[in-house]
């Protein structure tokens, strides 16, 4: 311990202890001169013997190597500039991926203590649940001591006081805000003791909302506002980065008690149907313990809800401090894939830098070897120049990310609390792909400039393989980038199999208002009747699903032994010629025939491969069912992906309170959203289903695609430009070394086309190469993005054919740049040279 | 490719620290001193050069068993002296009955082998 605290101090004071030593050691001389000795040896080397036992001589030359480094670097700007930049935007793309899946995925919500919130969610042998009913919720807020709070919240749709817009609203505890330290930015927010049911009915803005529809406008708070028809103060506006637990935040916060007052009918508080919850854990309390106790719990409240509380029931948790969102293990992966072979292109298009650098500096290099610097210290000082390029690159590359990201979070209307300002996670991975890159696009040149071996042929190998990475890496993203552009095409252009112009959706929702089966009954058949002889509407059904709802009722099947999950439909026999859906073959549904089925072409040429599906049985759930009918495809509810296969059946009693009504009209449908509303308000005035046209969500849908191909485009222009930049340094390159032997052959009376031709085939066979294993890259990758193309083949030839054209062209044209000096080559000079 | 000529330690270096330590145990000295006392006191068998002299030197203070002062030698030049510390004692006393034991068994080898 002593002995490394006097290293540190040798290390700190080295100048000084070198001056003593080179004192010392003089003296040592004199005398041994005076005394008859032989001066020997190198007096630096001896005084490099001794410094060596204080043990800091790699800090020594480390400094020695980045003080070069950074001189190197001052004296070419134009390499530096270039493979900053370069760098840059490689460590910047995967940066600003990074970020965004730290963000959703790594980094906890910046809410009071997110490590002890915990999610709760019911399990049982057979069956679970995400949400938990809301009775149980409260006899666990009773009762549980590991958990200090208990939050739990729900979701619903209301319609503000013009009708015309709808809220998103989260009903939630009136712990919630409390628990999780939010603030308000105007009034106050919910506090303990609010939620008292008879209470005065309070809702809180979103941030957001209270931007877009109230105009920032302060006064707000103390006003009523009407939502659903009834009326509710607004008590306080939540301060904009408040994240809430759901990933998501609300247009309008209110309380959960109140749900019945907002929604008519609703019976969230009292029937097991279930909202979210969380629990804040007590101190000292693990999951495990707080799972324990409300395992024990659990088995309490079984005994006083037998029929509504499982068998066997206990719940599970998992932590509840981050945001749940969906699909994005898929998303990352596939973009993550994309950003990684940006850095694969940068990282080629250094690496071929750095190597024609190093044929310019063979010299140096010969004459540091001369004096006495080995192999291995060679390959330290151009790998430290690496280093120091990297370390320049990430620092680029983190603000140039961070940016990206920025930029990303505005366009994409990400939720306010997407911080991006970079963590430490970020930051360690920002050092971390660095480092990477500075190893990928380093050591192989440092190894073979150093090794000094035949370099002329070696650069070359070394050459051809990193502008392979890059033409092959490049092609592979403007692929991708084609088959999205392709996809956003396609799915423009081509019938989805079922009508979407004029179609109105008509959602009660009769389920949240609390209506059973027979009550839904008597709505639906009134509804139906009254749109129905609306003027302009030529046909009105039911369905449990509507198309593009994001609703999907699934099941799976087994067919050889793989599973797949098919769509299930629950309509009425009018469904098919209202989507204008051609029935193929045999029978539609019947009303008098429950057991009856119809199934879609791809399913019927899943499940039944070369026999006739007609008469077939087929099992789901407990329902054997026969097939009567044969559907075209249609893919009304996932149509990215080719793989859905749907089936239709009659809607059930118990599937009543779940349907909704969708009317083909004969004119455009926006003319009659107005008279469905009022015939919806003359059988139910108390509470107002929503309507929307199919069309505008299948715009929706297009916008998203083509956000998605826009991106890609964008990444695959990104990485060809960076690839361009390698190709013309590579031609300019050749053409230097090769201007003698051009002017020669021009003195020889080669026409100038034979020139060009000598050097592109030079060239023909990296780029032809690159281009295949482009091309395999892509069609793998592709596999990944199968179920987003619409159909589109994963090979689609219009999308690789052209994605490869754009990149021939562009290359070719970079190419033509440096290669013209070839052409302007004067054979005088050319010879004189040298 | 020019080689840089080295001066070749002409003992291990262990033994080399052993000695050093041992000429100090009687007084400090300076460096020429260390070199020329472990000369003489071998009866000119053993040399000790710059290039091993230093380091063991060095090594030997960061190790604690000695300390260093600028003073003035005999020939009133500025140099500096050695010193040994109670450490250096001990380990002086330890490295020297070990080598004892090193020299006598390989001397008993030697002898009968």
């Amino acid at each position: 311990m002593r002995e490394l605290l006097r290293r540190l101090h040798y290390l700190l004071n080295r100048r000084r202890f070198d001056d003593e030593l080179r004192e010392e050691m003089a003296a040592h001389r004199d005398m041994a001169e005076q005394g008859g000795g032989v001066r020997l040896g190198n007096e630096l080397r001896l005084r490099e013997a001794s410094r060596e036992a204080w043990g800091f001589m790699w800090v020594d030359r480390l400094g020695q190597d980045v003080r070069y480094a950074l001189r190197a670097m001052r004296g070419s700007p134009g390499f530096t500039a270039t493979a900053v930049v370069v760098l840059a935007i490689g460590i910047g793309a995967t940066v600003a991926v990074f970020s965004a899946f730290n963000i959703v995925a790594l980094r906890s919500l910046p809410v009071r203590d997110p490590q002890t919130i915990l999610r709760f969610g019911r399990l049982a042998p057979e069956r679970s649940a995400s949400d938990v009913p809301y009775p149980a919720v409260a006899f666990y807020r009773e009762h549980a001591r590991t958990l200090s709070a208990v939050l739990a919240q729900t979701e619903s749709s209301l319609s503000l006081d013009d009708a015309k817009t709808s809220a998103s609203t989260f009903f939630v505890t009136a712990n919630f805000f409390d628990e999780l330290g939010a603030r308000p930015s105007h009034g106050q927010l919910f506090r303990a003791g609010d939620d008292r049911a008879e209470a005065a009915p309070a809702v809180v803005l979103g941030h957001g909302f209270w931007i877009n529809h109230f105009g920032s406008d302060p006064s707000v708070v103390g006003k009523p506002i009407r939502l659903n028809g009834k009326s509710a103060t607004v008590v306080g506006i939540v301060a904009r980065e408040f994240p809430g637990l759901a990933g998501d935040t609300p247009d309008v916060w209110a309380l959960l008690p109140h749900h019945g007052y907002f929604v008519h009918g609703s019976q969230v508080l009292t029937d097991f149907s279930g909202v979210a919850m969380w629990g804040r854990l007590s101190p000292g309390a693990t999951p495990e313990s707080a799972e324990a106790e409300l395992a024990t719990l659990t088995g309490e409240l079984r005994r006083q809800y037998p029929k509504d509380i499982w068998e066997n029931e206990r719940l599970t948790s998992h932590p509840g401090g981050r945001a749940e969102m969906t699909g994005v293990t898929e998303v990352f992966t596939l973009v993550g894939i994309l950003v990684l072979l940006i850095l694969a292109v940068a990282c080629g298009n250094l690496g071929s830098l750095l190597l024609a650098r190093g044929a310019s500096r063979q010299r140096e290099m010969a004459l540091r070897s001369a004096i006495g610097a080995g192999p291995g210290r060679l390959i330290r000082q151009l790998f430290t120049e690496s280093l120091v390029l990297a370390l320049a690159g990430c620092v680029g590359g983190l603000a140039l990310g961070s940016l990206a990201l920025k930029g990303m979070l505005v366009w994409t209307d990400a939720p306010a609390w997407f911080d991006s300002t970079p963590d430490w996670r970020v930051a360690a991975f920002t050092v971390a792909v660095g480092m990477l890159s500075a190893l990928l696009f380093g050591l192989t040149p440092a190894v073979q400039i150093a090794r000094q071996k035949n370099l002329k042929q070696t650069t070359t190998v070394g050459r051809t393989i990193l502008i392979g990475v890059q033409v092959a890496s490049s092609c592979v993203l403007l692929i991708v980038a084609g088959l999205l552009v392709r996809t956003a095409n396609v799915a423009a252009s081509s019938d989805p199999g079922f009508e979407y112009e004029r179609v109105v959706v008509v959602d009660p929702s009769l389920a949240e208002h609390g209506y059973d089966p027979a009550r839904a009954r008597p709505y639906i058949q009134d509804l139906r009747a009254r749109i129905r002889n609306l003027a302009g509407v030529e046909e009105v059904s039911v369905t449990s699903t509507p198309p593009l709802s994001g609703l999907k009722v699934m099941a799976p099947l087994q067919r050889d032994g793989r599973a797949f999950m098919v769509y299930i439909h629950q309509v009425d026999p009018q469904y098919l010629s209202t989507m204008k859906i051609p029935l193929v073959r045999g029978q539609n549904l019947s009303e008098r025939d429950e057991r009856s089925v119809v199934v879609s072409e791809s399913l019927a040429r899943r499940q039944w491969p070369g026999s006739d599906p007609m008469g077939q049985l087929f099992k789901i759930g407990d329902d054997t069912l026969t097939v009567v009918g044969v559907a075209a495809s249609a893919r009304s509810l996932s149509p990215g992906d080719p793989d859905t296969v749907e089936l239709y059946r009659l809607a059930r009693e118990g599937d009543l309170p779940g349907l909704a009504l969708v009317a083909r009209t004969a004119g455009p449908p926006e003319r009659l959203v107005t008279a469905i509303a009022a015939a919806a308000n003359s059988v139910e005035p108390a509470f107002k289903p929503r309507i929307g046209l199919l069309k505008d969500r299948f715009a929706q849908n297009l916008r998203d695609i083509r956000s998605g191909a826009l991106a890609a485009s964008a990444l695959g222009i990104v990485a060809l430009a960076v690839a361009c930049l390698g190709v013309v340094g590579l031609v300019a390159y050749s053409v230097a070394q090769r201007t003698k032997e051009i002017g020669i052959r021009l003195a020889l009376g080669a026409e100038r086309r034979h020139i060009l031709t000598s050097l592109s085939r030079q060239f023909r066979w990296i780029i032809l190469g690159g281009l295949a294993c482009g091309v395999l890259g892509a069609a793998g990758l592709a596999q990944l993005l199968r179920r987003e193309l619409y159909g589109l083949s994963t090979i689609d030839p219009i999308a690789y054919v052209g994605a490869i054209a754009v990149f021939l062209i562009a290359v070719g044209l970079a190419a033509m740049w440096p290669a013209r000096r070839a052409l302007r080559v004067d054979p005088l000079v050319a010879l004189k040279n040298d | 490719m020019p080689t840089v000529s080295m001066p070749k330690p002409d003992m291990p270096s262990g033994a080399l620290v052993l000695l050093i330590l041992r000429v100090l145990r009687s007084g400090p000295l300076h460096g020429y001193a260390i070199a020329q006392r472990i000369h003489s006191l071998s009866s000119d068998a053993l040399r000790v050069e710059e290039g091993s002299l230093y380091p063991a030197l060095q090594k030997i203070l960061l190790k604690g068993w000695v300390t260093a002062a600028w003073g003035t030698s005999e020939s009133n030049r500025k140099v500096r002296f050695y010193r040994i510390t109670k450490d250096g004692v001990k380990q002086l006393e330890v490295e020297a009955s070990q080598f004892d034991r090193q020299t006598k068994a390989i001397q008993a080898i030697l002898r009968t082998a």
